[in-house]
């Protein structure tokens, strides 16, 4: 009966084929390097304007943790042409709403404007691009709202530190090691020279990715797209610009050998002075440089141990493997295996672990997938008076079966059709899209991935989760790490 | 094809840099149209309404089934809703638990369910099958005891985490300051509620609340309007049940000045900060546009707000402070607030009260008014993206009765919202003065919340909203206490001289004078006492008794103006008969008083002593200062009928008269009602006659 209806459900299966919408884009580059990419979608008269910076907080040097994400703050306080405070008021006295958001490999700032604001969007966050300007009180006052917005998340909240505990312990001499938030200490540490530095390098347009979705016209937007990102200066020359918009007489002279009257502050690229010409051709050519270290080593080699006492009532267990980059081919099937292990009530680990055993409150993992390494993290938090060492036994048991046993046709079916269900979902909004379009360019170097996707994930065979499950959950080396109330100190 | 576009790019003039000047904002195109799609909206024979907005962008489909139950009073079973919600799920007469969540994975749909409601959304293509299982569980459920004291057990460790989640702590807390214990809203399960929860109780609850009488099944994305009819045919018109639930008894607690309700969350970094208070209005009031507009002025969703700009962008307090009025069928409240760090948090308030305070007093500039309602015409457009929304805005026209162009017309609405509308709105619905302050957050900073108080006694609340008791083991017996109370009020070294002093007291009269918020003006009380056990009070005003009670040493009664004259039984007077003495306390041993202590409870920081007695009628509790041993508040209740009725005595302002400690200030709440008291005058020994209080 149960092969009967496995058949049955294979069929369905085939006659209906995937559901995933097609979503068309078209992309370019500017000659300053900015990356452009535009989707067409009319059902709702809004649009998304987003700018990915490739720049996160493995960016950031040892010292200045926390600082990409303080920076993003920074980056919402104005421009040479939007005064201090006006910045969201714009947006959102013309109808729109804005964000941002900073991760460990990339910021990124979006605004949402009804459909005839796109222009205003894009004037914003060409502005952001070219000459965001901030003030001593900004910094302050954002220095503290952030150190707020990690009590508010991590600090105050029970079990809130737990990526950051693992992070710590997973990825040791790694940019990695440390999470976007930071320290407080190192957020104190900010100089004007780290604020200065940190724009000239990762805010220029040959590090960033343009992604306009919503209900646009594509031949109006590239020509504003021309208007308002194209005149940005390539190369270094956005940084000659900007000192002569920031630094005194007597500093720009320092600097540059050059007085600025020698630039024409209305037409400045096409500036007369021959010397300044001169300059302005010479930063032009010299292009931005990132420093990108590919291959990052401190990944873990032995079974790691440790306890992080919090103010917590029920003790919690998290487990964690050294997973690949998230650009590598077995991210597929490492993803569906952990749907196998935790997606759903009817999973393995919940099935065992929270219902049968009742060892456990809830469980739950994610492939923490990044651009420069990954990390798999299973969690769990204990029942009332329940023991980890046998919540840990259990657990073990699941990961063991799924590397001895390939998965059953039932629940290899399962977790196909659970992924359909999720890659649908995942492009129901324009912003979500825009996202999700950027996304797949910076990371995977293709932007057709957001159509493609599916394909991926229905390529994996179960000896594929069987082989990633052995190849990647490792009995000799991961952390586990334990989470105890502060009373059991 | 990459290449080539680059090259094209390349091509275009190099760069236009001086044609643009950067400082000229652009202007908006026309304005786009905004359309909201109609919703189909058809009532089935068994009286399920039945709500449908289509939408095909996604091959996805949702159904949510909502019933129209009012809230239950659980009493001591608070939290059954939330286990019988959770329970919905935990198999069927066709499918045990297992079988069932193999099924819903296996199409890779959602189903959920809670205590008014099943959920599904699943791929179009699996609509049927998604329905088979919604429906089995809404027919057939069969809550099996093993997944029962499963669940059980779950809530139980969930409890225990609740009590370091300071979200969770600041909501409990809410639901005690802005509900009158006889509303659903106010409880809060415990660990104490939980062990009452039985299975059958929670199979009455689900036979109860889950009716198709009154219910609204709300169908979103790839369907039509065809397709829905024959489903709901298929699966929902066999469904029967009994009318929905209906409670009449939901009372809010209205704030009265200001109260500061303590969590303590040890080890926090942080204070989780709620100014909230229950307001008077139901959904679809014609209020409620304005009080959004309003309610986007002061802390909305926005960066622009006021408490926004105030306590992130200016003092830099928080990462966010909001505000949001709920508005809801069974008790709305207003709240303001947002985590603050702790040496921050006292201002913090001081601010959110003082941009509360603000809304009623200064009118917004045009410039606000212009850019909320942008902003909220703008959110508005946005929120017509998904397609719930369609289908929440149906759901809420057909719900509330609403104009059925209620939404067509929202954005006409909303731009009709004036500066004197918000003015008369915040005068309506915002106060800093008669608040709920809560406050989730580490002890240390519990003085500085003082001045917030009206009478500055902050209630310490546990992370489930109930009263915190802080009780230590007395240090002296229960005699012992009673006899430094004696000493202490008749400033004696010894009892001999005491009883010696009190013999010599044959009568008294007090007068004092009452006052209540609730009446305009004051009160007059004069209480008499005549050795033995002789006693009388009555109680004037303008001229005119209001109540007057008696008892002579062998019969005695009371008058009222509404209740007449009623007599003392002989249960009561046999009662009266043994309690001798100014002071009664000194015959508890004899008049047949259960008395007991109970420790040292710390009172607004104050140690005191609780007595607690009985003398089968009342329950009582005294409370007397530690150190002086003085008698600082007395507690009784009573049973009247079905109501229990609980009387708050608080004595203050002592005063040597003739030799005798007297409180000169005495107030008295009962229920909502405070009556502040002053003493007039004590006479000793003068002539009483007693037949002005008969």
């Amino acid at each position: 009966m149960k092969q009967l209806l496995c058949l049955c459900a294979l069929l369905i299966f085939t006659q209906n084929g995937h559901a995933q919408k097609k979503i068309d884009y078209v992309e370019y580059d500017l000659p300053n390097g900015l990356h452009v990419i535009l989707h067409q979608e009319k059902t709702t008269p809004i649009v998304a304007v987003s700018v990915l910076y490739h720049v996160g907080s493995k960016n950031e040097n040892i010292g200045r943790t926390g600082f990409a994400h303080f920076f993003e703050h920074l980056l919402f306080e104005g421009s040479a042409n939007i005064e201090r405070g006006e910045y969201d008021k714009i947006v959102e006295s013309n109808g729109g709403t804005l964000n941002a958001n900073t991760s460990n490999d990339r910021t990124y700032y979006f605004e949402l404007m009804p459909s005839n604001q796109l222009e205003l969007g894009m004037w914003l966050e060409s502005e952001r691009m070219l000459h965001a300007k901030v003030n001593i009180k900004g910094i302050e006052t954002q220095r503290s709202v952030v150190k707020e917005e990690k009590r508010q998340r991590i600090d105050n909240q029970p079990y809130a530190s737990f990526i950051t505990e693992i992070f710590k312990r997973v990825f040791v001499n790694h940019p990695y090691n440390w999470v976007p938030i930071g320290s407080m200490e190192d957020l104190d540490a900010a100089q004007e020279a780290d604020y200065v530095n940190f724009y000239k390098t990762f805010y220029v347009p040959s590090n960033a990715t343009l992604s306009i979705a919503g209900d646009l016209d594509i031949a109006q937007t590239k020509e504003w797209v021309q208007k308002y990102f194209g005149s940005i200066p390539s190369g270094q020359a956005i940084n000659l610009y900007r000192d002569f918009e920031n630094l005194s007489d007597e500093d720009f002279k320092k600097t540059y050998s050059l007085d600025k009257s020698a630039f024409d502050a209305k037409d400045f690229l096409n500036s007369r002075d021959p010397q300044a010409k001169k300059l302005i051709a010479k930063e032009l050519s010299n292009p931005t440089k990132i420093n990108r270290p590919e291959n990052y080593k401190g990944k873990m080699t032995t079974v790691i141990k440790d306890t992080v006492y919090d103010n917590i009532q029920l003790p919690a267990m998290f487990i964690s493997y050294n997973f690949p980059n998230e650009s590598n081919p077995d991210f597929y099937a490492l993803e569906m295996m952990n749907d196998i292990l935790s997606g759903g009530n009817s999973s393995r680990l919940n099935k065992t672990l929270v219902e049968k055993k009742e060892l456990a409150v809830n469980v739950f993992s994610f492939p923490y997938g990044m651009e420069a390494g990954g990390v798999g993290i299973f969690g769990t938090i204990g029942s009332n008076g329940a023991n980890l060492d046998t919540l840990l036994l259990e657990f073990d048991k699941q990961i063991s079966t799924i590397q001895n046993e390939l998965v059953s046709q039932e629940e290899f079916e399962k977790i196909r059709n659970q992924k359909e269900n999720d890659i649908v979902s995942s492009n129901s909004t324009i912003a979500g899209i825009s996202e999700n379009l950027a996304n797949n360019y910076v990371y995977f170097g293709s932007t057709n991935r957001i159509n493609t996707l599916l394909d991926g994930y229905m390529k994996v065979t179960k000896e594929d989760i069987q082989r990633v499950a052995k190849k990647y959950l490792t009995q000799d080396a991961r952390l586990i790490l334990y989470y105890l109330p502060k009373d059991n100190k | 094809m990459k290449n080539l576009i680059i090259i094209l790019v390349a091509l275009f003039p190099a760069l236009v840099w001086g044609q643009i000047d950067r400082s000229i904002r652009p202007t908006a195109g026309p304005a786009p149209t905004i359309n909201i799609k109609n919703s189909e909206v058809f009532k089935t024979s068994n009286g399920i309404t039945v709500i449908l907005s289509e939408n095909h962008s996604i091959p996805k489909v949702s159904f949510d089934l909502v019933m129209d139950s009012d809230p239950i009073l659980e009493k001591e079973k608070a939290g059954l809703a939330n286990i019988a919600g959770e329970m919905i799920k935990s198999g069927t007469s066709n499918r045990d638990k297992d079988k069932l969540d193999n099924e819903i994975d296996y199409i890779g749909a959602s189903l959920s369910a809670d205590q008014n409601s099943i959920f599904l959304s699943c791929l179009s293509k699996y609509t049927d099958k998604g329905l088979e299982l919604m429906t089995d569980i809404l027919f057939n459920a069969n809550f099996p005891q093993s997944e029962f004291d499963r669940i059980v057990k779950q809530y139980e460790s969930g409890l225990k985490a609740q009590k370091s989640n300071p979200g969770q702590m600041a909501n409990s807390a809410k639901s005690k300051a802005n509900f009158d214990n006889s509303h659903p809203y106010s409880e809060i399960m415990t660990e104490e509620s939980l062990k009452n929860i039985s299975l059958e109780d929670v199979n009455s609850y689900f036979k109860t609340v889950f009716t198709p009488k009154g219910s609204y099944l709300v169908v979103v994305g790839d369907i039509n309007l065809e397709q829905t009819k024959e489903l709901v045919e298929k699966y929902f018109v066999s469904w029967d049940g009994p009318a929905a639930y209906v409670n009449n008894t939901l009372k809010a607690k209205p704030a009265n000045g200001g109260q500061v309700y303590f969590v303590n969350k040890p080890g926090a970094v942080q204070s989780v900060v709620s100014i909230t208070y229950p307001i008077d209005v139901i959904p679809g009031s014609k209020d409620e546009i304005g009080m959004s507009v309003l309610n986007n002025l002061l802390g909305g969703s926005g960066f622009g707000s006021r408490l926004m700009q105030n306590l992130r962008e200016d003092k830099a307090y928080t990462y966010g402070c909001y505000s949001g009025f709920n508005i809801d069928e069974n008790g709305s409240t207003f709240s303001a607030g947002g985590n603050f760090r702790n040496d921050v948090t006292d201002s913090a308030i001081t601010q959110i009260l003082y941009e509360i305070g603000r809304m009623s007093k200064e009118a917004a500039t045009d410039e606000e008014l212009e850019l909320i309602k942008s902003s909220m015409a703008g959110s508005f457009a946005r929120s017509l993206e998904r397609p719930q929304t369609i289908a929440r805005f149906a759901l809420k026209v057909t719900k509330y009765n609403l104009d059925k162009d209620y939404y067509t017309n929202y954005l006409k609405n909303l731009a009709a919202v004036n500066k004197d509308d918000l003015l008369l709105l915040a005068k309506k619905y915002l106060s800093a003065e008669n608040v709920n302050i809560i406050v989730v957050g580490n002890e240390s900073i519990i003085n500085n919340l003082k001045p917030f108080d009206s009478n500055g006694k902050i209630e310490k609340l546990d992370a489930f909203g109930a009263k915190v008791v802080e009780i230590v083991a007395a240090d002296i017996t229960a005699d012992k206490l009673i006899e430094k109370y004696i000493l202490s009020v008749t400033e004696s070294s010894s009892m001999k001289s005491a009883k010696k002093k009190l013999k010599k007291i044959k009568s008294y009269t007090k007068i004092s004078e009452l006052s209540a918020e609730q009446i305009p003006f004051p009160l007059q009380m004069t209480d008499v006492w005549i050795t033995p056990n002789k006693e009388g009070n009555k109680m004037e005003a303008q001229g005119m008794t209001f109540n007057k009670s008696y008892f002579d040493g062998t019969s005695g009664g009371s008058s009222s103006m509404q209740g007449g004259k009623v007599k003392l039984s002989d249960d009561e007077i046999a009662k009266k008969s043994k309690s001798k003495g100014l002071f009664p306390e000194l015959n508890y041993s004899t008049s047949g008083m259960i008395y007991s202590l109970k420790g040292i409870e710390t009172i607004d920081g104050n140690p005191m002593y609780k007595l607690e007695y009985s003398d089968g009628e009342s329950s009582n509790i005294d409370y007397f200062d530690k150190t002086t041993f003085l008698k600082m508040q007395t507690i009784s209740t009573k049973k009247q009928g079905d109501e229990v009725v609980s009387t708050e005595m608080t004595f203050s302002d002592y005063r040597d008269t003739e030799g005798i400690m007297m409180p000169y200030s005495v107030s008295l709440a009962i229920g909502p009602m405070i009556l502040v008291g002053t003493v007039k005058e004590i006479k000793i020994n003068e002539k009483v006659n007693l037949d002005s209080f008969k």
